[in-house]
């Protein structure tokens, strides 16, 4: 017998046909080599009170910049949150997807899903979007981060582009600006004075608002700051309490103290 | 054999019908919907089984009645909001959708074929801040037809049981009362319709009924029932964060209802 908690399903009888199913035998009309469309950076790392998750706003297409308020780290249920470097077409639905089965999920069968059912049913969706990764135009490398209120602690998952899942220990980062960070994000890790998993919340975000910036410094799909709009990264906190998004006002003092101002340049 | 050739036959077979579902939720556990100043309350006594459930972000549903019935329509419930809130978005998702073109159809068909056995229930669904209003009940009863309630609404086991409980909750203030209050009404009510579903003969004659009822200690009958049965009580609150406004009501938020329902009926 069919439990009747799977949302997928639901959706497959009412007529719902994934993207990529619908692809059939398209193909594009280049021989595209397989190049994930990943422009942003997102990074995750495990601080004092859980994980912290960070991302630009900046939407481009080849040069352009098409959106400067692009929201990329998207809340999936009160404690765990996707966050998209790929396509985002496909990347939006797949977290709607979630959003949707997890609390399905529960409301269907009295009970909450397991965290480890929750990371395969994003893995599983990644790889129905296998056609479109493999045309070039629809890869989605998502890091999936929430709080396990079982082992009482943050937990950060990233996948590759055919839905592989590996836990992260301390920190992540992906899409076009990581390649930027990353050595800085060990290098801050290991000697920077204190560990990520040490620091308390402000300095959790000042850190993360370092990074992103450094992003920005050389990856132009990266957006940084934007004062004439006033446009500030999205960074989220995830903590026994669930979810927390951090708020304008808390980003500009933090902005102030650790990338323009007093702590700017201290570690 | 056609019943409907012979329509003497037919009505008796309706009329069977329903002396047949009466009969087997009669001496059910009613349940209570009432207005507080913060949203919904569904109340209700059960025994170690959950009763009251949660349909959407602001939905929700009790049953008195057969509980794989209960169940059958609580999936029906959630799948159509569920496709609906996915397919076009959250705010769509109406009561008035799932009871007009959902559970008073399918409860409706069940019990017109005559051949198969009828949905043994009454249901009982709230919605808070919808479409229709801020306090708005829906009740189903066996054979489909339903009825929209604001402010407060109540299902017990027989049509009397609705009346009695429902002297105890008219004329309340439902946008000003708080939980306590508003809990301590729904006791009140849910006792009196403990008490008429379990009267071995319901007066049909509304006068004797009420003379009856007016003998009624209410706090005896609900000191008796607690025996065996707990309080089972969620609200759908307004000030709940986030886009889910359903949470379950702790027994310490209920204990001042209570102990306040024991020391005013001993004076």
């Amino acid at each position: 017998m069919q439990s009747g908690g799977d949302f997928v399903d639901l959706l497959r009888q009412t007529g719902y046909r994934f993207p990529g199913e619908n692809l059939g035998d398209v193909q594009s009309e280049r021989d595209l080599p397989f190049e994930p469309t990943d422009a942003t950076t997102i990074l995750a790392f495990q601080y004092a009170d859980g994980v912290l998750v960070a991302g630009d706003r900046r939407a481009t297409a080849g040069n352009m910049v098409l959106y400067d308020r692009a929201d990329k780290v998207v809340d999936l249920d009160a404690f765990s949150v996707m966050a998209i470097s790929g396509s985002p077409s496909i990347a939006f639905e797949i977290a709607r997807i979630l959003e949707h089965a997890f609390q399905y999920y529960r409301r269907r069968l009295l009970q909450e899903m397991s965290l480890q059912a929750k990371l395969r049913r994003l893995s599983l969706l990644i790889k129905d979007n296998l056609p479109l990764a493999m045309q070039g135009i629809g890869a989605v490398i998502p890091i999936f981060a929430t709080y396990d209120r079982v082992d009482a602690r943050g937990k950060i998952y990233f996948y590759d582009a055919l839905g592989a899942q590996f836990e992260s220990a301390d920190f992540t980062t992906t899409g076009s600006g990581s390649p930027a960070i990353r050595g800085a994000m060990y290098y801050l890790n290991r000697w920077g004075g204190r560990r990520f998993v040490e620091m308390d919340r402000d300095a959790a975000i000042g850190h993360a608002l370092q990074l992103l910036d450094t992003a920005s410094e050389y990856d132009s799909a990266t957006g940084r700051y934007e004062r004439s709009a006033d446009i500030f990264p999205s960074v989220k906190t995830i903590t026994a309490s669930g979810l927390a998004e951090i708020e304008t006002e808390a980003l500009r003092e933090l902005y102030v103290q650790y990338v323009d101002g007093e702590e700017a340049g201290r570690a | 054999m056609m019943l409907s050739d012979e329509p003497y036959r037919w009505a008796e077979a309706v009329a069977n019908r329903r002396d047949y579902i009466e009969d087997q939720i009669r001496a059910g556990s009613p349940v209570v919907g009432v207005g507080y100043e913060d949203g919904i309350l569904l109340l209700t006594l059960s025994q170690n089984q959950q009763k009251v459930f949660e349909v959407y972000d602001r939905i929700t549903l009790a049953g008195i009645g057969h509980s794989t019935d209960i169940e059958k329509l609580r999936q029906a419930a959630i799948d159509m909001a569920h496709s609906i809130g996915f397919n076009y978005s959250e705010d769509d998702v109406t009561l008035r959708q799932i009871v007009y073109f959902g559970l008073g159809p399918a409860i409706k068909a069940g019990f017109d074929d005559v051949v198969h056995s009828p949905f043994l229930a009454r249901v009982l669904l709230a919605e808070l801040d919808g479409q229709e209003g801020a306090q708005v009940f829906y009740s189903v009863d066996y054979d489909g037809a339903f009825h929209r309630h604001e402010g407060w609404a109540v299902v017990g086991g027989v049509a009397e049981a609705d009346v009695m409980m429902g002297r105890e909750l008219s004329g309340l203030d439902t946008g000003a009362l708080s939980l306590s209050d508003a809990a301590g009404a729904a006791l009140r009510a849910w006792a009196m319709g403990r008490w008429v579903g379990k009267m071995d003969e319901v007066p049909t004659d509304a006068e004797q009924l009420e003379h009856k009822a007016g003998e009624v200690d209410v706090a005896d009958v609900l000191e008796t029932e607690l025996k065996d049965m707990e309080v089972e009580a969620v609200v759908l609150g307004r000030s709940q964060l986030g886009k889910n406004k359903y949470r379950n009501v702790d027994a310490e938020e209920i204990a001042p209802a209570l102990a306040k329902f024991k020391e005013t009926d001993k004076t």
